[in-house]
């Protein structure tokens, strides 16, 4: 049952971690690929594997925060495939570092990245959405968005407007037959957490979730295909929290 | 051995809808309705479609019915895998000077009450099974409230709370409780007492998706919950109504 069979998707951050699952996801559903990432060689080696499962895929260098890169993607995606029928927001960034210490440079950053190219994918790509009359859009928010996180403020206040951004995109955009959803994942099994831990700690929190289980990137990538798919078609203005039960909205 | 699936309020609306996509994934059903014709109409139909279904009649309300209930469907298929709680009602609208004090119990216990007897009496079964999935039903209402259903908007934000508070208790059994919140839903209930015409001009405006919602879309939304890619998902609360809340 190929759930996306013929779909165009663009996924931004799809080189690791949970957008690289949602790409193979999205691959094994028949979907056609648009691997974006600020890091060309690792989105190309995604783009390899997605091929690999019999998807056709693509790999574009994107910096999300940067008006013409992401104007570069959405040329590359509709030269090569025509259409874009569903566009992912995975790409984010954030350096821990509690309020008093932050710069402004790192600020800007985090919400030029998380937040800003939230705005600037939809921007690239609602036009094309809006005349084909339907269209998914789904960004990756984070558990932080309702609990906070010492010293990451910067991290969880993009995260928070993501939710308020994708509960005003649904408004705008339902219309059109284009639905906008987030997920707010929990702290996943990705290199992300093992920045600042020690590997023993990292799957000591990983396993600390009511249901016990780690949360792998497949835990997140399973809601964002249901999502996608034809399924989902009432389903807008949500943020749905994936974490095993550490936290409940 | 197929998964065995338990739906309350099945023989109509969002439960039947529920029952007929639990049925077309392979899951055989357990249709429960007060009314038992209506279940026993939905059982036939999944049976006529290749499906396994049971119907029984069941008053949510009655803890010796529900006991007897579970029996019943354990004596059937031998297991449950899922449990979905869809029977409810808001059942009136008016004041709340106007409820009478069994109106108002009516309201909570087949809502409220209905769900805690539903479930204490399947969780049991489920950890036995070290397994499970619980669906339970709430409704924009009970986050929002709603002028004129005070007793539903109460009940509904219970099984919200309530639905956490067990998925909390029943996570080391490797037993999933969530809550799904439809909002304004193409029942046949509410059809009959509103127009598509006045049902249009009350809710299409304000549903960014332009319409309301269908029994169907629900039910996908309920199987998707049933599925292992929604493993990582306990004590959430899942909102489907076209983009209204």
């Amino acid at each position: 049952m190929a759930r996306l069979a013929g779909k165009i998707a663009v996924i931004t951050g799809g080189a690791q971690g949970i957008g690289r699952a949602i790409a193979l996801g999205m691959a094994r559903e028949g979907a056609k690929l648009v691997v974006a990432d600020l890091q060309e060689g690792k989105a190309e080696a995604v783009a390899g594997e997605a091929r690999a499962l019999g998807a056709e895929a693509i790999a574009v260098a994107v910096d999300v925060s940067d008006e013409k890169s992401v104007q570069n993607l959405a040329d590359r995606s509709f030269e090569r495939f025509g259409r874009v029928d569903i566009l992912v927001n995975d790409a984010g960034v954030y350096l821990k570092a509690p309020v008093i210490r932050k710069t402004e440079a790192d600020w800007d950053r985090t919400l030029n990245v998380n937040l800003g190219g939230n705005f600037l994918c939809a921007r690239a790509f609602v036009p094309a959405m809006r005349r084909q009359k339907s269209g998914r859009i789904l960004s990756i928010a984070s558990s932080i968005a309702n609990t906070g996180g010492r010293e990451f403020a910067d991290y969880a206040a993009s995260k928070a407007a993501i939710v308020g951004f994708v509960k005003a995109l649904a408004r705008e955009l339902g219309p059109d037959g284009i639905t906008v959803n987030a997920i707010c994942p929990g702290s996943a099994n990705t290199d992300m957490p093992r920045r600042h831990r020690s590997e023993e700690e990292t799957m000591a929190r990983l396993r600390a979730t009511p249901l016990g289980q780690v949360l792998e990137p497949e835990d997140i990538a399973g809601p964002i295909l249901f999502l996608a798919s034809d399924a989902a078609s009432y389903i807008t203005g949500q943020s749905y929290n994936i974490n095993g039960g550490t936290v409940m909205l | 051995m197929s998964a065995v699936a338990l739906i309350t309020g099945g023989g109509n609306g969002i439960g039947r809808a529920v029952a007929h996509r639990f049925a077309a994934a392979g899951m055989s059903v357990v249709v429960a309705d007060c009314e038992g014709d209506a279940a026993e109409q939905v059982g036939a139909e999944i049976e006529q479609g290749g499906g396994r279904a049971a119907a029984i009649a069941l008053d949510v309300t009655r803890a010796a019915q529900v006991k007897a209930a579970l029996e019943q469907a354990l004596q059937r298929f031998g297991r449950i895998d899922v449990l979905a709680n869809i029977a409810g009602g808001s059942f009136y609208t008016k004041r709340i000077e106007e409820f009478t004090w069994a109106e108002w119990k009516r309201v909570i216990d087949t809502n409220l009450k209905g769900t805690f007897l539903m479930c204490r009496e399947t969780a049991p079964v489920m950890q036995r099974q070290k397994g499970g999935r619980i669906l339970n039903t709430a409704s924009n209402y009970g986050v929002t409230g709603s002028a004129l259903r005070a007793p539903y908007a109460a009940a509904k934000a219970g099984i919200i709370a309530f639905t956490k508070s067990l998925a909390l208790e029943l996570a080391a059994d490797g037993i999933r409780v969530n809550t799904v919140a439809p909002g304004p839903t193409d029942t046949p209930r509410v059809m009959e007492k509103e127009t598509p015409e006045a049902r249009r001009q009350r809710w299409y405006a304000a549903i960014p998706l332009g319409r309301t919602g269908r029994p169907e879309d629900l039910a996908e939304l309920y199987y998707f919950l049933t599925t292992p890619e929604s493993a990582a998902i306990t004590g959430q609360l899942f909102h489907c109504n076209g983009g209204l809340l």
